[in-house]
């Protein structure tokens, strides 16, 4: 396993050694995101099985496309927009329900910590807010990262970041009032 | 400005005005838990992330991308894509001469060597449709097989029959948008040849054992 090691080649390197077939470089590239992929899929299907199912299926496609790419684009949020995809199909295919399943979480208690009552309400807000919320302050994109990824304008990003504080503040007031 | 507590939602969607929301915060318990909420939001955000251990993820992964590869290589002579084959040459070159020709009267639209006539078209689509009927009854044969094992051979074939499946349903998608592209029917041979194989090796395995 690669993680862990200093990153020497960057990503254009990488994707230009995984075109040849190089599984090394690939294998980089799996270091540096897989950790990330895994929370990501996890917060959209709710379940770690699936969550690994659809990082594994984003991989594949990831390295099949790895031809098309192009130098000039960054890989990171091309990665992710195709494990965003591939967790949308593993939702339908396992009949889950991608992208909410913290609705289906016990309801927070009147003093449940800020995290268990924040992650309870994140289940309650807008799909697309919470998206946004998730790779902004969970996960620690930027906004210009975010924007790429979901691919929306990046005032889009910070308008729907604003959303889904507004929207989690006055659920999170009501669940401590 | 003097700062009220219905000035807060809009401090908090513009920076400048924040100091003035926190003065205000000074002597307002109200605006002041607002205000610790909307920060203390972002400080306990990074802990909702989910880590875990998944040692087995990067070696399935290689191990299908390796299987993958070796199936890409050349395999065993197969006369049916030959056939297709051919018959996508001779479109060509006759589509090539008529175009030449004097006086040919070729649509402009249809001014591309990449391009199939109607008689050809029906030709390769008669192909492919007896191809996809040969394919199903392999992968009836071969289901069982693949549903009876987890060993990591069977769990790599499943996922590659997976992706070529869906790749298999990209392309088609695309053809059904462009019928008399070559290039396109020829692609979605090699898919088609690529499933065969792949459920012909199961089925070959399954015998062995």
């Amino acid at each position: 396993m690669a993680a862990g090691r200093v990153k020497a080649r960057n990503d254009a390197d990488l994707i230009l050694a995984s075109k040849r077939g190089d599984l090394s470089a690939f294998e980089e590239i799996y270091a540096t995101h897989a950790g990330r992929m895994k929370s990501i899929a996890f917060h959209m299907l709710g379940d770690r099985a699936d969550a690994e199912d659809a990082v594994q299926e984003a991989f594949l496609k990831i390295y099949r496309g790895a031809g098309a790419i192009q130098f000039d684009s960054h890989l990171a949020p091309w990665i992710y927009r195709i494990l965003l995809n591939c967790c949308y199909d593993t939702g339908r295919k396992r009949r889950h329900q991608a992208e909410a399943p913290l609705t289906v979480e016990p309801a927070a208690q009147e003093n449940a910590p800020l995290q268990v009552a924040l992650r309870h309400a994140l289940g309650r807000i807008h799909p697309q807010h919470r998206m946004v919320f998730w790779l902004f302050e969970v996960e620690g994109f930027r906004h210009s990262e975010v924007a790429a990824i979901l691919e929306i304008p990046e005032g889009t990003s910070k308008k729907w970041l604003f959303e889904a504080k507004q929207e989690l503040k006055r659920l999170l007031t009501e669940s401590r009032s | 400005m003097t700062f009220d507590c219905k000035d807060l939602e809009r401090a908090l969607a513009v920076p400048e005005l924040l100091p003035d929301a926190r003065e205000h915060a000074k002597v307002c318990d109200a605006c002041r838990r607002e205000l610790w909420l909307w920060s203390e939001m972002s400080n306990v955000a990074p802990g909702l992330r989910q880590e875990w251990d998944t040692p087995d993820l990067w070696p399935k992964i290689r191990e299908t991308l390796a299987a993958q590869q070796k199936a890409a290589r050349p395999r065993s002579f197969d006369w049916r894509i030959l056939a297709v084959a051919a018959a996508l040459v001779m479109a060509v070159s006759v589509f090539v001469v008529m175009r030449w020709r004097p006086g040919s009267s070729a649509p402009a639209a249809r001014q591309d060597s990449d391009f199939l006539t109607e008689q050809t078209l029906k030709e390769v689509e008669q192909s492919e449709a007896a191809y996809r009927a040969s394919i199903d009854k392999l992968s009836r044969l071969a289901q069982p097989k693949l549903n009876a094992s987890d060993n990591p051979e069977t769990i790599a074939d499943r996922e590659k029959l997976l992706v070529l499946d869906s790749e298999i349903s990209e392309v088609r998608s695309t053809v059904d948008r462009n019928r008399f592209n070559a290039r396109l029917q020829t692609e979605l041979a090699v898919l088609y040849r690529e499933k065969q194989d792949t459920l012909k090796e199961i089925l070959q395995r399954a015998q062995k054992y």
